[in-house]
């Protein structure tokens, strides 16, 4: 009888514990599906749809901003992302060089709220949309050259996989979930990356399946899906 | 479900184990997974801070290297700082350079911690009463001037701890427009008794040490490779060594009271009798003379009475041991024999030395081993040394209330100078005190004005190390990053505006230490070796590198070691009332205590007892037994000066009538990392003097222990295995071949 409602009392904790865990997660998906963050508030409330959209056919001049964008490339601005880890934010001096030439729009509250920042030589504090954990470290840089330099692809596309379509945005909103299960739910997928060297494969990153070994029928190289070590992204 | 007599009842019937357990286990899974799932992305919460204006070669989360200097021991290691969005992260050493050769010891990568420290001072501060009161630099300097008219030069001091290169030109044309000489350069641990005796025997303060060249090293208590001269420069020396010349490992024996982090890697570890190490030197040149070795009249003359049995009673060491050191000597050259401070630290520490050089002479190491150095063809850049000796004159003047201006710069006498000074009390009597710091010190709260200094690694400079590793060389001190705190000052820089004070026209030229600096370097760049490029092409070339190497000029040894006036005293005799000696150990990464307050070395284990955070007393196993002590018992420790209390560490590895405590804690000021941890030894020295150079006698002061009754747990990173010597152990019994693992541990 005792040792019946010891137990009971102990599970109780444990149903406690486990609820605690199901009210404030979401199951990890396996998707690219989207999945939305919270909208947040920025400084200045960017246009991204104005500065990336695509330009509205009907109107040449591009005069009616809620109509059509300029279609920037997002590098332009986010120049970091090709040459380091992270995509950074582009200095104040990168906003300003365009804008001061700019005059149509130079009395538009948010130019002008942009005009104060570089008048005090102040750094907007823009807040992050796309904060990882610190245990995670995300290389942009290979990313990059994978998609954009050597497939080719559109940058709108390439950056768009992780950060949905920010060129609909005004300000960014996470619409990718991020987490573990997301990142290997790409890797899985059927873009092998050569392991060095070929040198066999498979410790501990292939139970998180990003590692499926594959032997190419051509030529015979072992071939990996990604990351060929935990460290590659927990350093 | 449960009601309150079913609590009672589970109240009086603890969980078994096993169910504990599996509870313990299922729950933790479930924080496990709660703590750490998708709920650790964050949207919104971090500020993320983009440039206003970035330079091109500015990409964030990509970094960029500058070469510098290390700044935290007088060594001269060049370093590579690594610098991400304009601060610097990591320091490594640079792999150009002779002293370190790419490597770095613990104490040099700490110096982030230097620069990134908490308790460091932001603002100029001016005393009022208790107090200091912000104030601004210009009423700071103004104020000085004011003090200093109409005052004549011998009414001012300045007190420095080791200056080099440039400052100490720039500081030398300071005190000469004061019109005063007294400069008093304060190192509390250097080896100037060591200097002294160099320069007898070889005729150079710091010849060249080659300790890979050598077969057998004979160090009496050298511990270079944890806090001597330049120990990083000697560990690269002493791995080559260890491979061997000709194919033969060589042979480490270290001689010494105390086991320092040398002593534990050597071959042979000699316990010796505190202060006789001198009679052991001359036990050997005696032996060697006996097996053979052709020894000159003098010293022939000099160690007569020093057969084996009079020097295995005086020391301690068997003769079984003399024969085989001797042997040792004999078989293998070239050898080196090394003096370091637990030598040096008596009063007869000269003689000792002496003693240990002649050995040397007797082994014909001296132009093998010891070479010598080369130094820097500008002799007002070589770096002012000084010692306990400086501190006495300079505590004696103060005491007469010589001075009514003092500066203080680097070095700290409030904490390190030996309690029987009574330094703190002499100070008051300086009429106004000025304290160029980078923390409140106890010497800067002292201070009257206190003048905040930017870090080690946002200041520009020069520095010429002592030790000289290959050819001469110059390092450059540059910023790796912009300034942590608007309000701090350059030491160069301040010393630039004291010097325009009075000079004016003679400084017009230089706008900043950095011009200064700058213009000085490109006046010699012939003398340099870059006579012929151009003005900017020397300079990007010369902070590219960090390092300006230079033939040099070699200084000839003189290599005539004497046994001239070679006079050791008898073992000291035992005292009665205060029966240990004491030895104030200088650790490798706390040394004189002036980086107490980085806690990455409060942090670090001690190599030898892996103690953390605190002080300790050491002390041999058989004399606690003797005395009842066991480890953690409180002890009070008195000298005929002061006492202090620490905690008991049985520790094999000391001489039974020594007892040893660490020097570089027991801070009362220093902040928060420093201040009221561990106990400072220096508070109990007694004032002895080495008879010849005047330096004090570190190793001297006798004390008595007693418990206080209190027992506390040593915090330590040792397991029982080792630390307890009551437990069962693994290597002291059986050799390793004969250990069977699954029955010790």
């Amino acid at each position: 009888m005792h040792r019946f409602l010891r137990l009971s009392f102990m599970l109780m904790g444990l149903l406690v514990a486990s609820g605690s865990y199901a009210a404030d997660t979401q199951k990890p998906t396996l998707t690219t599906e989207d999945d939305l963050g919270p909208q947040v508030t920025q400084p200045i409330e960017f246009p991204h749809y104005r500065h990336a959209g695509l330009k509205n056919p009907d109107d040449p001049t591009n005069s009616d901003p809620s109509k059509g964008g300029m279609e920037i490339d997002c590098q332009y601005c986010h120049t970091y992302a090709r040459r380091s880890a992270v995509a950074g934010i582009p200095p104040l001096q990168k906003c300003i060089g365009c804008h001061q030439n700019i005059e149509s729009v130079r009395n538009k509250p948010r130019i002008v709220e942009l005009f104060k920042y570089w008048d005090a030589k102040k750094a907007i504090p823009w807040k992050k949309v796309h904060d990882l954990p610190d245990f995670v470290r995300f290389n942009h840089e290979r990313h990059i050259k994978r998609f954009v330099e050597q497939q080719n692809r559109p940058t709108q596309e390439a950056c768009g996989y992780c950060h949905g379509d920010v060129k609909s945005m005004t300000v960014a909103r996470r619409s990718k979930s991020l987490a573990m299960g997301w990142c290997a739910s790409c890797h899985e997928k059927n873009h092998p990356v050569t392991a060095e060297g070929g040198t066999p494969i498979g410790n501990q990153a292939y139970w998180y399946k990003f590692q499926k070994p594959v032997v190419a029928s051509s030529d015979g190289v072992v071939k990996a899906q990604g990351p060929n070590d935990c460290w590659h992204c927990h350093k | 479900m449960i009601d309150s007599s079913s609590i009672k009842q589970l109240a009086g019937h603890p969980f078994d184990r096993r169910d504990f357990l599996k509870v313990l286990g299922w729950s933790g899974a479930a924080v496990a997974l709660s703590g750490c799932g998708n709920t650790s992305i964050e949207n919104g919460k971090e500020t993320v801070v983009s440039y206003v204006e970035a330079a091109d070669y500015v990409i964030p989360g990509v970094a960029v290297y500058y070469n510098s200097t290390c700044a935290q021991c007088d060594a001269g290691c060049n370093i590579n700082g690594r610098v991400r969005e304009g601060r610097v992260l990591k320091l490594e050493g640079n792999a150009a350079s002779a002293i370190n050769r790419g490597k770095m010891c613990g104490l040099g990568q700490a110096g982030v911690q230097h620069h990134y420290n908490p308790d460091r001072v932001r603002e100029p501060l001016l005393r009022k009463g208790d107090k200091g009161e912000t104030i601004s630099w210009d009423k700071a300097y103004a104020l000085i001037a004011e003090k200093l008219n109409g005052v004549s030069g011998e009414q001012v001091a300045f007190l420095s701890g080791a200056v080099s290169g440039h400052l100490k030109v720039l500081l030398g044309n300071y005190l000469e427009s004061l019109g005063s000489k007294n400069l008093y350069v304060y190192e509390a641990v250097a080896p100037a008794v060591q200097r002294a005796a160099n320069k007898k025997a070889y005729g150079t303060e710091m010849p060249r040490f080659n300790i890979n060249k050598a077969k057998v090293v004979l160090s009496f208590g050298a511990d270079f490779l944890g806090s001597w001269v330049s120990p990083v420069h000697f560990s690269q020396q002493y791995a080559q060594f260890r491979k061997g010349v000709d194919g033969q490992r060589g042979v480490l024996v270290q001689v010494e009271s105390k086991m320092t982090l040398t002593g534990a890697n050597a071959d042979r570890w000699l316990v010796v009798r505190p202060g006789t190490e001198g009679i052991l030197a001359l036990g050997i040149i005696n032996a060697l003379g006996a097996s053979g070795v052709t020894l000159s009249g003098d010293v022939a003359a000099a160690v007569q009475g020093y057969d084996k049995a009079r020097v295995s009673n005086d020391t301690g060491v068997s003769v079984e041991h003399l024969d085989k050191l001797v042997a040792l000597l004999k078989e293998r050259t070239p050898s080196l024999v090394l003096a370091g401070s637990a030598a040096e630290g008596y009063a007869h520490g000269s003689q000792n030395a002496a003693a240990i050089n002649l050995l040397n002479q007797v082994l014909g190491n001296v132009g093998k081993t010891i070479e010598a150095s080369a130094s820097v063809p500008f002799p007002q850049m070589i770096p002012a040394k000084g010692n306990t000796a400086a501190l006495k004159t300079l505590n004696d003047d103060l005491a007469a209330g010589k001075y009514k201006v003092l500066f203080t710069y680097a070095t700290n006498p409030v904490f390190t100078a030996p309690g029987s000074m009574k330094f703190k009390a002499n100070l008051d009597k300086a009429g106004f005190k000025v304290a160029f710091a980078h923390y409140l010190d106890e010497t800067a709260l002292e201070a009257d004005l206190v003048l905040p200094l930017d870090s080690a690694l946002e200041d520009w400079g020069t520095q010429v190390p002592e030790y000289m590793a290959e050819g001469a060389q110059i390092n450059i001190q540059q910023p790796l990053m912009e300034k942590l705190h608007a309000n701090t000052q350059g030491m160069g820089d301040i010393l630039l505006t004291l010097v325009k004070q009075r000079e004016a026209d003679k400084y017009k030229d230089f706008a900043d230490y950095y011009g200064y600096l700058r213009g000085s370097l490109l006046t010699i760049k012939g003398a340099l070796g870059s006579g012929g490029t151009d003005d900017d092409t020397f300079w990007d070339e010369t902070l590219t590198s960090g390092i300006i190497k230079l033939a040099g000029s070699a200084e000839q040894l003189s290599g005539n070691a004497s046994a001239a006036g070679l006079q050791l005293p008898a073992a000291a005799a035992a005292d009665a009332q205060y029966s240990f000696h004491l030895i104030p150990s200088v650790t490798a990464y706390l040394r004189d205590g002036r980086h107490t307050n980085q806690p990455w070395l409060q942090e670090s284990p001690d190599p030898l007892t892996t103690i953390v955070w605190d002080s300790w007393v050491e002390i041999h196993p058989k004399k606690a037994a003797e005395l009842g002590i066991v480890e953690g018992d409180v002890l009070e420790v008195s000298s005929r000066t002061g006492s202090i209390r620490a905690q008991a560490y049985l520790f094999p590895g000391i001489h039974p009538d020594a007892i040893s405590i660490p020097l570089g804690r027991g801070h009362e000021a220093l902040g928060r990392y420093a201040k009221g941890y561990g106990v400072n030894p220096f508070q109990i020295l007694d004032a002895v003097f080495d008879q010849e150079t005047g330096e004090l006698a570190l190793h001297e002061t006798r004390v008595k222990i007693s418990k206080v009754g209190q027992r506390i747990i040593v915090v330590k990173d040792e397991g029982a295995a080792g630390g307890k010597p009551e437990q069962r152990r693994i290597a002291l019994s059986k050799s390793t071949d004969q250990v069977k693992l699954s029955e010790e541990v």
